[in-house]
């Protein structure tokens, strides 16, 4: 009986990211990208801006940008979600229709450097929900470019194989 | 059938008669609806007569014979015909909107019946038949529009506005008197037909003069610029319907004026008569749309619209006198028919927006369109029938602004055919001015509808604003005629054909209407459009994609969502573009032409940064004002100061002034 | 003919292949995550190394260190710190789809845990 259920709960899981990814997979053609910027430093989005430019194009893969939400399928969240910066965060988030993507930029979006207090929420994912975390500070282009693969299910993840544990390479 | 026209003429006269008298009831409000009942049933009367006379625009009629005011003879003339009809639409829609707009008091009553004088007596002007009944006519429609301007002269300004209105049209009346006396006494008659039948045995020298003192004398009237600067002052302080039939009536009398001069005494004269007028008409219609795009005020922004649309009707009776001098008659004839046309078009859309003017003083309790905003949700069937006039005067298909100037660029487009190269450039450049005109024309009118229809109401007064109790049917009427007179077109220029045939005494009907739907500019190989398919293509073209929308509606979800403000608090009224604002690319563009005012003044020159509170001010005065008619007035108070002497007061001194007279005149008369 | 088109032919293509073929050689100076030695990780090391750590990546418990991927901003701190123990990582192409998988939990198995001696 446990075995079956086991079984099933893991059948279960990986339909369910199967169907995720696949919900994805619909950009993988092309997806428009919004940036939103809730306070950061601003040097994420030079990295982000470096995209379009000939070394990295996006366009090659089908990427564009977009500065209207209402066009947008995945929006670049960038900054340790100011709490001043609520509204325009969820307002933008609501004016992204569905399906979309949201993707946590940099060291601050993903609680690094500033903690949660008065002035900030300190993590992106307590204000929106985030499909993608993209760690650096500042992240390079190509890390970007490789947060956004994963988003349309073009790659897969590989950090999670990784163990940082030089002595020890299994995972954890 | 002369008859029956002249019949429907008294009727009207006596109409606007009996209005006058029943005006003294309109203390109470039961007076003022059957004062202007009676008057727009002689405006009815009025519109008759006029269709009847253009579609039967063939002899003159006697109505009146020798009467006891020495000789006045009111015969009617064809050309009258189309504003005659004008006069009785603008008469009309004025009687419908009466009731609605003004309060029963005794100034209304004084008001409604000096403006029934001033209905009579441009019914007057445009069917006298001498010189005598003209000028009477002339002075008393000068005078009663004079009174019914100063309506509320306790308010600031009203005053001074009146004053230049009579000021300006005396001195127009003294060139026009001018130049009737040199025709009258080198014919040696005082009737029109008789003058017109001698006039060319004048010399031509004498008929110049007559032709340019009367385009001068008659352009003060029209509003042809630098003439027309009691335009703006005096047509934004007179109630709203009366501006209405300022712009919309009063100013085409100065157009029939020297149309008059033009086409009938005269009958066409050197190239040069044709040039100088389309020229006037050209810089009048560029300057009156630049100067109309500088205004906040609803109503001085009209005036000068008014005063662009007569630079484009004298552009077209311009250009239309010089191709017949250039032995081009069919064109020069069809650009008369435009010019006609425009007149009558551009008279019943300026009534309708000077009364929706008024209705949107009214609601929303101001005129500044910096002020207005949002009236599309407040005032809706007064947006609908605005847009319809915005549309018409903005000449856009399928509407009739749209069909006379088409026809006016394609006569001007002809400019080819005279043999003459520069007297064609001139056409041509004519022409690239009113197209540079229609372009700011269309960027003004989008501006003045937008800005205090659309958007938020920009201050608490135009938030405020209802549209029970306002009167809508008036100006529902015109909005209507507006878009017969665009549909209708093919029916509008038979009937200006024939108009068009006893002035110029040729019939283009051939020439002009194709398989009867189609409107060709005199030559079958040059261009042509049909305002009827294309009002139906209009039509289609808006109602297929509906059709195929509702018929294959698509299945995903659909989610009403706020419009996307780019994650803003919450949108005010003031982040929105303002009037001046709208049109700054235009200010910045002919910059050198405005010559602004600009002044700054700072709290305080603080270089850490905060100077304190920063006052800016942007005026725009005309240029006319400050480099011809202060000037001018300078140099008047000049010359009386110099001859102030001889007015000393000292009785001894006038008794010698005396004496040297009879000595004078006894020395001549003994020789 | 503009002086761009003959540059351009002349350097070629320059737009990277990525994600098809390997990365560009000067890729490796990029700032990269540290990787950590856990048989050279003592609990002092690890405490001090969770003091020093500007962005809060690091924390310290008895028995492992957790290196929170996401937080880390590549400063280079630990290193300094950490002697031997920390180096870097090279990785820099860190996106994750689930959060959790960017902590990493390194266990201190440096002979120090109860002497204090390396």
């Amino acid at each position: 009986m446990p075995d079956n259920r086991a079984a099933t709960q893991q059948a279960t899981a990986r339909l369910a990211e199967e169907l995720g990814r696949q919900t994805f997979a619909i950009f993988d053609r092309s997806l428009h990208i919004r940036t939103v910027d809730t306070g950061s430093c601003a040097v994420c989005e030079s990295e982000i801006r470096l995209l379009s430019a000939p070394h990295y194009d996006l366009h090659r893969l089908g990427f564009f940008f977009t500065p209207s939400p209402r066009h947008a399928d995945l929006l670049l969240v960038t900054g340790p979600a100011v709490r001043a910066a609520d509204n325009l965060l969820l307002k933008t988030y609501e004016a992204t229709p569905d399906p979309k993507v949201v993707i946590a930029v940099g060291a601050c979006a993903l609680g690094g450097v500033y903690e949660e207090n008065q002035l900030i929420h300190g993590t992106v994912d307590r204000v929106v929900p985030v499909d993608v975390s993209v760690p650096g500070c500042p992240p390079s282009p190509l890390a970007l470019l490789q947060g956004l693969l994963i988003a349309v299910g073009r790659l897969q993840d590989k950090v999670d194989a990784l163990s940082f544990d030089l002595d020890n390479e299994s995972v954890s | 059938m002369s008859n029956t026209i002249g019949a429907l003429i008294v009727a009207a006269a006596a109409g606007w008669v009996g209005a006058a008298a029943l005006a003294f009831a309109a203390s109470r409000s039961a007076g003022i609806r059957l004062c202007a009942s009676v008057s727009g049933l002689g405006g009815l009367a009025a519109v008759v007569a006029g269709v009847l006379l253009a579609v039967h625009g063939g002899g003159t009629t006697i109505l009146l014979g020798e009467g006891p005011v020495g000789a006045a003879r009111f015969t009617v003339a064809p050309l009258a015909a189309p504003i005659i009809a004008l006069l009785g639409a603008v008469a009309a829609s004025n009687g419908l909107y009466a009731p609605r707009y003004h309060q029963a008091s005794t100034g209304t009553a004084l008001y409604l019946a000096v403006y029934n004088m001033a209905l009579l007596s441009s019914l007057a002007v445009l069917v006298a038949g001498n010189v005598v009944a003209f000028l009477v006519a002339w002075e008393t429609m000068a005078l009663t529009c004079y009174l019914m301007i100063l309506r509320h002269h306790e308010r600031p300004g009203v005053s001074q506005a009146a004053f230049l209105f009579l000021a300006l049209s005396e001195i127009g009346f003294v060139l026009i008197v001018l130049a009737f006396a040199i025709l009258a006494s080198q014919t040696g008659s005082l009737d029109f037909t008789t003058i017109a039948a001698r006039a060319h045995m004048v010399p031509d020298g004498w008929r110049a003069t007559a032709y340019v003192l009367a385009l001068i004398g008659f352009g003060f009237k029209a509003g042809l610029v630098p003439l027309h600067i009691w335009l703006p002052a005096a047509h934004p302080v007179a109630p709203a319907d009366g501006s209405a039939f300022l712009s919309g009536l009063i100013i085409k009398l100065g157009v029939y004026g020297i149309a008059l001069f033009g086409f009938r005494l005269l009958a066409g004269g050197p190239a040069w008569w044709g040039l100088l007028t389309m020229g006037l008409g050209a810089i009048t219609a560029v300057l009156g749309i630049l100067y109309a795009l500088m205004e906040r005020d609803l109503k001085r922004f009209l005036a000068y619209s008014s005063i662009e649309n007569v630079g484009v009707i004298i552009t077209a009776l311009g250009a239309g006198m010089t191709f017949i001098a250039y032995g081009q008659p069919a064109i020069g004839t069809f650009l008369l028919i435009a010019g006609l046309y425009h007149t009558v078009n551009h008279g019943i859309y300026k009534t309708l927006l000077f009364q929706e003017a008024g209705v949107i003083e009214h609601a929303a309790g101001t005129r500044d369109m910096d002020r207005l905003g949002g009236l599309i949700h407040r005032l809706p069937r007064t947006a609908v029938i605005v847009l319809i006039g915005t549309l018409a005067i903005a000449a856009l298909p399928p509407l009739n602004g749209f069909v006379s100037e088409w026809m006016l660029f394609q006569g001007l487009f002809q400019g080819f055919r005279i043999s003459d190269h520069t007297a064609g450039i001139l056409i041509v450049v004519a022409g690239a001015m009113i197209a540079l005109t229609g372009g700011l024309a269309l960027n003004a009118f989008a501006r003045a509808y937008g800005i205090p229809f659309l958007g938020m109401p920009r201050s608490r007064t135009a938030g405020a604003a209802a549209e029970t109790g306002q009167p809508v049917a008036a100006s529902g009427l015109l909005a209507c005629v507006c878009v017969f007179l665009g549909v209708g077109a093919p029916l509008v220029l038979t009937a200006l054909d024939r108009v068009a045939r006893s002035a110029t005494g040729r019939d283009i009907h051939s020439q002009l209407l194709v398989a009867k739907l189609t409107v060709i500019p005199a030559h079958t190989n040059f261009s042509g459009f049909s305002p009827t398919y294309l009002a139906v293509f209009l039509i289609c073209m808006t109602l297929i994609p509906v059709l195929i929308w509702k018929a294959g509606r698509p299945r995903a979800n659909t989610r009403r969502v706020p419009v996307w403000d780019s994650g803003i608090v919450s949108f005010k009224a003031r982040m929105q573009y303002t009037a001046t604002t709208h049109a700054n690319p235009v200010g910045v563009t002919f910059q050198s032409l405005y010559q602004p005012t600009i002044h700054m003044e700072r709290g305080s020159d603080d270089p850490a940064g905060r100077s304190g509170p920063v006052h800016y001010r942007y005026a725009v005065t005309p240029i006319f004002d400050r480099y011809l008619y202060h000037p001018t007035l300078r140099l008047i108070r000049a010359i009386a100061r110099l001859a102030r002497p001889i007015q000393s007061g000292d009785v001894n001194l006038y008794l010698l002034y005396l004496f040297i007279v009879v000595l004078i005149v006894y020395v001549i008369y003994a020789t | 003919m503009a002086s761009w088109f003959y540059r351009g032919l002349r350097r070629g293509v320059v737009t990277t292949r990525y994600p098809r073929g390997p990365l560009d050689p000067w890729t490796q100076t990029l700032p990269a995550a540290p990787a950590f030695h856990s048989a050279q990780l003592t609990r002092e090391l690890v405490r001090e190394l969770a003091d020093v750590c500007p962005a809060g990546a690091l924390t310290s418990s008895d028995h492992r260190l957790t290196f929170d991927l996401g937080k880390c901003t590549a400063c280079g701190r630990c290193l300094l710190v950490g002697g031997g123990a920390v180096t870097s990582s090279g990785e820099f192409l860190l996106a994750a789809r689930d959060r959790s998988s960017l902590i990493k939990h390194i266990p201190i198995a440096g002979d120090g845990g109860r002497d204090g001696h390396a």
